[in-house]
C-alpha cells in the first residue's frame, strides 16, 4: 500500500504543516513524528496565482467582495450558468444528511448552493438515527461533564479542544433546530425531555419519540426545499473531486457527478465544497447503514490528497439479527441490520454458540451483562474459533407474555421469517454501525485541501477518539456544519470562478460503447467482488484483530482489487469510465484499505481497536493514526482520481 | 409484615416494564393487567410509603394511557397534535410509549436498538 502513515504527536492541532512535496512522492513509514504549527488558511491565503486558474486569494476582504455582496441577486443567477453539462455554484455540498443540509441552509444566505446526493435526499445515515442528540440542556448538567463522558468513552484519544467546542456549542445548535421547526419531545412543564443513554452521567439526550434523526432530517429538508438559493441534485453520484496544485497546496474546485437516472455526467464547479457524505458501513457484510453508505467521501478525499485519520476505529454492535440463521431467509438482502437491544440480555437473555455452549462466562465473570465491547469481542472470537456465521441469543426461557410485550418488534420480525423467539434462540451477529475516523478536519471543518470542508461521519474531527459516545454523532454533524460556514463564506468571497476551468479535467465517460452484454457481466462480477471484499473485511479486519490477520487482509484485498480491475479493463473498460456500481466498488476498496492500513499502524488496543498481539493500552501510543496521500504515479484505478490517470498528462 | 410482602410483590411486578398492548395480542396480558390493578389499588389504600404510591399511580396511569390508546390524560395542551401520549412519570409529551428506551444504556424501542 502506497500510503504513508504517521502518529501525530503532542497536541492534536487542527492544522498540520507538512511538506506536500515530500510526502507526495514517497511512501514513508514515520513512526512518531510531531507535526506542529498551522497550515495558513482562511485569512492569509497566498496571493500566488496558479498557472491554470485565475483564483485570486487576497489577504483582505476588499471592495470587490462588497460589490459581490451588493449585486447579490445577480451573483446568484449568473453563478448558475449552464455550460452543457457543467454547472457553476458558489457552494457545493456532497451529501444530504444533517451535516450537509444544516450547512447548506446557512451558506445559502451568501451564495448559490448545490446539494449533490446519490439517492433520495432523505436516504442517509441521519435518517436512521433513531436515538437522539446529546447536549447540555439541563441546569444541573455541565459542559465539563459532557466533555468528561466523551473523553472517557473515546478512551482518551479525543482532541480536547474539539470536545470542548462541540459540548459547548451543542445546546445552541439544538435551539436553532427547534427554531427551524424540528419538534422534540418535551415535558408538560414545557422543557425539553432529556433521556439518559449509556455512558452519559446526566440526562442530556434530546429526542423526538424514537425517530430523532428522521425528525431533524424532515425539518431541515423542508427548509432546504423552500430555499430559493439551494438546488438539490438527487440521484447524482459524486465521482471525484476536481483539484489542482497551487505550489505545494492542493485546491478543490468542484466535483464530477453522475446522474444515475439519466446516465449523464455533470460537472460542478464551485468555489467551496463541503463533503458530508457519511459513513462506510458497507465495507462489512453486516451493517446498520443504508445502502448509500459506501465511503464515497472518504475515498474521494483520499484520492484528492486529503489527510485521513483514525480509520481503524469502526464501531460494531454485538447483536444484530443474523438473516442467515432465520428459518425463512429474507427474500432480498436486508439493507440495514436489525439491532437487538441490550435489554434482551439485561432481561436474562443467554448467548450460545452453535454447539449450544454458553460462552460468555469464559470471557467475563459478568457473562452476558459484561460491557458491550467485551460481548462484541467474545462473539467475534467464538465466530472465528468455530468458523461460524452467527451465535444464538436465547430468551425463550422467560415468560412468553413478557417476551412479547417487551420485544414485539423482534418477535414480529422473527416470526415473519419462521422463528418464534419465545421457543427458539435468536441468531445474532455483530454489525458495523459507525466510523469514528475519516477525513481529518480542523476546528472549522477545514481540511488540508483548500476550499474543501468536511462535516459529519465522513470527518474525523477528534471528537470521538477511539470510540463514539452515544448520541454524539448528530451533535458533531450539527456543530461542525455550523462552524464550517464562516470560513467557507470567507473563502468563497476571496475566490472567483474561472468559467473556462471546467475543461481542465478530463470528463468521465459513461460506458455506452461497451454494450449491454459486457455491462451485465461487469455488474455481476462487481457484485460478487463486493461480497468477497466484505467477507475479507469481516474475517480479517473485524472486532478482534491481529497483525497476521491484518496482513493477510492486505494481501487478499490487493489481489481482489487487481483481479477486479483487470477484469474490467480486459472487457474494454476505460480509465475514465464511470458507472454507479463500479464507482462504489472503487470507493469500498479505498476505504477498506484505509481501515486495514490504520489498523496495522496501531500497536496497542484502544477503544474499538483490539489487537490480540497488542492487547493493552499503551500511553505512548495515545495518538491519532494519520494517513497521508500517496503518489499518483503508482497505485490502482481505485486510488487515483478519474481525471488523473497515468495516461493523461499530469496537472502538476 | 403484610406491607413488606406486598411491597416486595409490588417491587417484583414493577421490575418488569409496564405492559402495553402487545402487537401479537396476547390475551394473558389483560389478565395480568387487571390483577396488577387490583393489587396496586390495595397497596394504595394500605401502604404508607408515598414513594410507592406515586410510582404505582404513574404506572397505573401509564397502563391506562396505553390502554385508552393514545388518549392524552393530561389536560394541558401540547403542540396541537391530537392524542400525544403523555408519560405520567416523567411528564414527557409525545414520547415513546412503554418503558424508557434508555433503561439498559442503549436506545431501544420494542426490542430494536438504534443507538448505543
Amino acid at each position: 500500500m502506497a500510503a504513508s502513515i504517521a502518529y501525530v504527536g503532542g497536541h492534536l492541532q487542527y492544522g498540520v504543516n507538512f511538506c506536500m512535496g515530500q510526502s507526495y512522492k514517497q511512501a514513508i513509514w514515520v513512526p512518531s513524528v510531531t507535526f506542529n504549527g498551522c497550515l495558513q488558511r482562511e485569512l492569509s491565503w497566498s496571493c500566488g496565482v496558479s498557472k491554470f486558474l485565475q483564483i485570486r486569494k487576497c489577504n483582505l476582504f476588499q471592495s470587490r467582495t462588497n460589490e459581490n455582496w451588493k449585486s447579490f441577486g445577480t451573483v446568484i443567477t449568473s453563478a448558475y450558468l449552464r455550460d452543457g453539462s457543467t454547472k457553476y455554484f458558489d457552494f457545493a455540498v456532497i451529501g444530504s444528511g444533517v451535516a450537509g443540509l444544516r450547512y447548506a441552509l446557512e451558506v445559502a444566505k451568501h451564495g448559490s448552493v448545490a446539494i449533490i446526493t446519490k439517492a433520495e435526499p432523505h436516504e442517509s445515515n441521519t435518517n436512521y438515527a433513531q436515538g437522539g442528540v446529546s447536549a447540555v440542556l439541563c441546569p444541573s448538567d455541565s459542559v465539563e461533564s459532557h466533555m468528561q463522558d466523551t473523553i472517557v468513552a473515546g478512551a482518551y484519544l479525543c482532541d480536547e479542544e474539539t470536545v470542548k467546542v462541540v459540548c459547548t456549542e451543542g445546546p445552541d445548535r439544538i435551539r436553532e433546530l427547534i427554531a427551524m421547526g424540528a419538534s422534540f419531545d418535551h415535558g408538560d412543564d414545557g422543557n425539553l425531555h432529556l433521556a439518559r443513554e449509556g455512558g452519559h452521567s446526566h440526562h442530556r439526550i434530546v429526542h423526538a419519540a424514537d425517530m430523532t434523526g428522521r425528525e431533524i432530517e424532515r425539518a431541515l429538508l423542508e427548509a432546504v426545499v423552500n430555499d430559493p438559493n439551494i438546488s438539490v441534485f438527487k440521484h447524482h453520484f459524486a465521482i471525484d473531486l476536481l483539484t489542482s496544485q497551487d505550489g505545494s497546496d492542493t485546491v478543490c474546485h468542484g466535483i464530477d457527478a453522475l446522474n444515475t437516472e439519466t446516465q449523464e455526467v455533470v460537472r460542478f464547479i464551485s468555489k467551496v465544497t463541503l463533503l458530508a457524505s457519511g459513513g462506510a458501513g458497507h465495507i462489512y457484510p453486516s451493517t446498520t447503514n443504508p445502502l448509500v453508505a459506501t465511503g464515497d467521501g472518504m475515498a474521494m478525499a483520499h484520492r484528492a490528497q486529503a489527510v485521513i485519520s483514525n480509520m481503524e476505529f469502526v464501531q460494531f454492535h454485538p447483536t444484530a439479527l443474523a438473516d442467515e440463521g432465520l428459518p425463512i431467509e429474507p427474500k432480498k438482502t436486508r439493507e440495514n441490520s436489525f439491532l437487538i437491544t441490550e435489554a434482551v440480555r439485561g432481561d436474562g437473555g443467554i448467548l450460545y454458540n452453535l454447539s449450544m455452549e454458553r460462552f460468555m462466562p469464559l470471557y467475563d465473570e459478568r457473562a452476558e451483562l459484561a460491557p458491550r465491547d467485551v460481548v462484541a469481542r467474545s462473539i467475534d472470537d467464538q465466530l472465528k474459533k468455530h468458523n461460524e456465521k452467527y451465535v444464538l441469543l436465547d430468551i425463550s426461557h422467560k415468560p412468553r407474555e413478557k417476551i412479547l410485550s417487551h420485544f414485539p418488534n423482534i418477535a414480529n420480525e422473527c416470526l415473519q421469517h419462521g422463528l418464534d423467539i419465545t421457543q427458539q434462540p435468536i441468531p445474532v451477529v455483530p454489525a458495523a454501525h459507525y466510523m469514528c475516523g475519516g477525513v481529518r478536519a480542523g476546528l472549522q471543518g477545514e481540511t488540508n485541501v483548500h476550499g474543501l470542508y468536511v462535516a459529519g461521519e465522513v470527518a474525523c474531527t477528534g471528537l470521538h477518539g477511539a470510540n463514539r459516545l452515544a448520541s454524539n454523532s448528530l451533535l458533531e454533524a450539527l456543530v461542525f456544519a455550523r462552524r464550517a460556514v464562516q470560513p467557507s463564506i470567507n473563502h468563497m468571497k476571496s475566490s472567483s470562478l474561472d468559467l473556462s476551468a471546467s475543461s481542465l479535467w478530463t470528463r468521465p465517460l459513461v460506458p455506452k460503447s461497451l454494450g449491454s452484454d459486457v455491462m451485465h457481466k461487469i455488474l455481476r462480477i462487481t457484485k460478487e467482488v463486493r461480497k468477497e471484499l466484505q467477507s475479507i473485511m469481516w474475517k480479517y479486519v473485524g472486532i478482534v484483530r491481529s497483525t497476521s490477520r491484518l496482513q493477510e487482509a492486505e494481501q487478499k484485498i490487493g489481489k481482489l482489487e487487481a483481479k477486479w480491475e483487470t477484469y474490467l479493463f480486459e472487457h474494454g473498460w476505460q480509465q475514465t469510465m464511470v458507472a454507479l456500481e463500479a464507482c462504489e466498488m472503487r470507493n469500498l476498496f479505498c476505504c477498506a484499505k484505509l481501515v486495514v492500513s490504520s489498523a496495522l499502524a496501531r500497536h496497542e488496543s484502544r477503544g474499538l481497536h483490539y489487537m490480540t498481539d497488542f492487547p493493552h493500552l499503551e500511553e505512548s501510543k495515545r495518538l491519532p493514526t494519520v494517513i497521508f496521500p500517496s503518489s499518483h504515479t503508482t497505485g490502482t484505478w481505485s486510488s487515483r482520481q478519474l481525471h488523473q490517470q497515468p495516461i493523461v498528462k499530469s496537472m502538476v | 409484615m403484610a406491607k413488606t410482602s406486598l411491597s416486595r410483590l409490588f417491587a417484583s411486578l414493577s421490575e418488569h416494564s409496564i405492559a402495553k398492548p402487545s402487537f401479537t395480542g396476547s390475551r394473558s396480558d389483560s389478565v395480568t393487567r387487571s390483577a396488577y390493578n387490583s393489587v396496586t389499588r390495595f397497596v394504595c389504600s394500605s401502604a404508607q410509603e408515598t414513594q410507592l404510591i406515586r410510582e404505582e399511580r404513574s404506572n397505573e396511569g401509564d397502563r391506562e394511557a396505553a390502554k385508552e390508546n393514545l388518549e392524552s390524560v393530561n389536560k394541558e395542551e401540547d403542540e396541537g397534535e391530537d392524542g400525544d401520549h403523555v408519560n405520567k412519570e416523567t411528564g414527557e409529551v409525545g414520547g415513546p410509549k412503554g418503558p424508557e428506551p434508555t433503561r439498559y444504556g442503549d436506545w431501544e424501542r420494542n426490542g430494536r436498538c438504534s443507538d448505543f
